[in-house]
């Protein structure tokens, strides 16, 4: 390297410095942190503690609870990757124009702007079995009442309509950007060649939202293993253990059952393996290059 | 009259003799302007009381008190991590069952009787059960203020609809378990229901269902605290009884209904839950009566929680501000008549007992009246982890998601693998 360019790199290391520090300390030190509390069986509030290797990995492996947990946040991951995908791109495409659009941009969007608390306990009260006016109104229907949040049949489900609720706005100004994007002669060009609506969406929306997609896909899957406040909210994880995911579980080892720090921060790195994994899958399986 | 010029040495010795007079401590003078950080969970209509008293406790005493309220689940972590790091508050207020954990991690303060009997707080001044409720391995470690306890309400309304009340206009009281049952089966109907348990999330409510498995002679933990207590014959009768209540006997709301709206709504007879909502109801104006909880199972026991006060400890000594947390604590116990009947709260302190406005009031008489029947939890560091793990235990067995055995089984399991 010449004198030039390596003055030139250690300015550029000059400028990046402040934020380095800052994730230095904020982000990688609580990372590794967390990593060496995980072979420790450290509380929350107490000084000394012992180290004990990978016992808190391998007791991950009988602990019935976390496989649960496990499994019901792969549910909610796949349950709800369809639909987020869908819905959103749905409306885009039906207010990528239109008199109406600039306000329905703001009505779907409107969701997205309240605090996952305020959205959890709105729909507690709306899928309230007694006095929730979703069952009133079922009621009024002739259709029996159901308890969707403490049915392990419909709880899951119940979370996931009330997070693409509360998601689609966001994901929707996604979309509209993608397909402001597509260049418009695209479309011509294919109007002049005959092609349908269903075979112009196939052919050019699709392919060519494909970077759009993978940013959707991969944002929804990660946030997806990450799902805390709408089950903290609606459910507690329940009924029983039906919707309790793995960052509900690991919040209640490290706050609730005896602030088991160490055991907890081992959850916590095997769901971040767990995420790294499907991340770098899904870049792989969704890599590809789009062509006008 | 002629000035005479006053010399730097002469002025340098007034300021030094003015700076030291200002300085120096005189008594009550520093307390008087203390500020004093105190931290509790009273997130409800207790809250708004407690604001009212602090603002007349700051105008007569000098003490601000800079309140940090928060949701109790939220507040015992905060405090676990906070203590430690200096970074408490002077004085908390938290749940009796939360004493022996805080305790044993040495968050709390240790408060010695000398001490405490010099500040007027001695224990024949309070119910046992709550003087009690302040030790952890024959030390002290907080000051009972009140006793949030178990109720049964009857919405009038609803019971008059099933011809559930007397010649006398007056609700009917269950007498035991089948009784409750039988009249609330007569109730129910459609979306409305016979009896609940809990405030919202019934399916979940471990308050409820301790209060059962103490009535039932069971408990979480053995007598010895050695192991958990819950796979005991009398604590299963207690779990199928939750089982019947989320299914089979058709009397109870879903696992995940707000029993209070049902409530205020009229879609529910008879209702065990705290005291706390005996004030909210009479301020939604609901027409309800409140009875003793009748005795569902071998004895009339109440569950109770007593709010304690506790002294965090501090990162380094400040006698002032402990001198007024003391203050506060003080002022608050000889004005909690007044706590009483607004908050709705019971005084654990006997003083506020023979006050006519407290027993002059129907409900807190009703209150009062169950006082040989409380029962707190056991003073172990577990109890909070291991009702933790309850409460999704009880919610599968009332939801019929486990048969209540093998779900009690796992329960214990669970609590004896709680780490020491």
């Amino acid at each position: 390297m010449t004198r030039g360019r390596r003055r030139q790199t250690g300015t550029a290391y000059l400028f990046l410095a402040p934020g380095l520090l800052l994730f230095a300390a904020f982000r990688v030190y609580p990372l590794l942190e967390g990593l060496r509390l995980s072979f420790t069986n450290a509380r929350l509030g107490r000084a000394s503690y012992q180290f004990l290797g990978l016992a808190n990995y391998t007791r991950l492996a009988d602990d019935t609870r976390f496989h649960v947990s496990l499994w019901n946040t792969a549910f909610y991951t796949v349950a709800s990757t369809l639909p987020i995908l869908a819905v959103p791109l749905v409306l885009a495409l039906a207010l990528n124009r239109g008199a109406l659009r600039t306000v329905l941009r703001g009505v779907f969007f409107f969701p997205f702007t309240l605090s996952v608390v305020t959205v959890g306990l709105a729909w507690l009260w709306l899928l309230d079995p007694v006095v929730g006016p979703f069952n009133y109104y079922l009621r009024a229907l002739g259709v029996p009442a159901r308890s969707w949040l403490a049915d392990p049949a419909t709880a899951m489900w119940a979370i996931i309509a009330t997070t693409v609720w509360w998601v689609t706005g966001y994901y929707l100004v996604i979309y509209l950007a993608g397909l402001q994007d597509i260049p418009r002669e695209l479309y011509e060009a294919a109007a002049l060649d005959g092609a349908g609506g269903w075979r112009t969406f196939r052919s050019i929306t699709l392919p060519l939202l494909r970077p759009v997609l993978l940013f959707v896909v991969v944002t929804h899957v990660i946030g997806s293993f990450q799902i805390f406040g709408q089950v903290f909210v609606l459910t507690s994880g329940g009924p029983g253990d039906a919707t309790r995911t793995v960052v509900q579980h690991l919040y209640e080892t490290a706050f609730q059952n005896f602030f088991q720090f160490g055991a907890a921060s081992a959850m916590a790195w095997v769901l971040f393996a767990i995420i790294m994994v499907f991340s770098i899958l899904q870049f792989r399986l969704l890599r590809g290059h789009t062509e006008y | 009259m002629a000035q005479r010029p006053v010399s730097r040495r002469t002025f340098l010795a007034g300021a030094a003799a003015a700076a030291t007079a200002t300085a120096w401590p005189r008594p009550g003078a520093a307390q008087s302007k203390a500020t004093i950080t105190y931290w509790n969970g009273l997130t409800g209509a207790d809250g708004k009381v407690m604001d009212e008293l602090i603002e007349r406790f700051t105008r007569e005493t000098g003490i601000r008190v800079e309140q940090q309220r928060l949701p109790w689940a939220d507040l015992y972590p905060k405090l676990q991590v906070s203590v430690p790091a200096g970074e408490g508050p002077d004085l908390a207020l938290i749940h009796t069952v939360e004493v022996p954990h805080f305790a044993n991690d040495g968050v709390l303060e240790a408060i010695d009787e000398a001490t405490a009997t010099g500040k007027g707080f001695r224990g024949d001044g309070y119910l046992p059960a709550t003087w009690q409720g302040g030790t952890f391995q024959g030390k002290r470690y907080s000051l009972p203020l009140d006793v949030p306890q178990h109720l049964l309400y009857l919405n009038v309304k609803v019971m008059k609809e099933a011809g559930l009340v007397g010649a006398d206009g007056k609700p009917k009281v269950p007498a035991g378990r089948d009784e409750l049952v039988t009249m609330a089966k007569k109730i129910a109907r459609g979306d409305t229901f016979g009896f609940a348990i809990g405030t919202s999330n019934p399916g979940r409510y471990t308050w409820g269902f301790h209060n059962l498995l103490w009535q039932n002679g069971a408990n979480i933990y053995t007598p010895d605290l050695k192991r958990a207590g819950v796979s005991e014959p009398a604590a299963l009768e207690v779990a199928e009884f939750w089982a019947g209540l989320g299914g089979p006997l058709g009397i109870a709301p879903p696992a995940n209904a707000n029993c209070r709206d049902a409530f205020i709504a009229g879609r529910l007879g008879m209702w065990i839950a705290g005291s706390w909502n005996f004030t909210g109801l009479r301020e939604a104006k609901v027409d309800f009566a409140a009875a003793p909880v009748p005795r569902l199972f071998k004895q009339p026991v109440v569950w109770s929680m007593p709010h304690q006060y506790a002294f965090p400890k501090p990162k380094s000594a400040d006698r002032n501000r402990r001198e007024a947390a003391w203050t506060h604590v003080r002022w608050l116990t000889d004005h909690v008549a007044e706590w009483t009947l607004k908050a709705g709260q019971v005084s654990a302190s006997r003083k506020a007992h023979g006050d006519p406005r407290v027993t002059g009031d129907p409900v807190l008489k009703t209150l009062l009246g169950q006082a040989p029947n409380w029962q707190v939890g056991q003073p172990t560091p577990k109890w909070v982890a291991a009702e933790n793990l309850t409460r999704p235990v009880i919610e599968s067995i009332y939801t019929g998601q486990k048969p209540a055995k093998a779900a009690m089984e796992d329960l214990a399991r669970q609590i004896n693998a709680l780490p020491d």
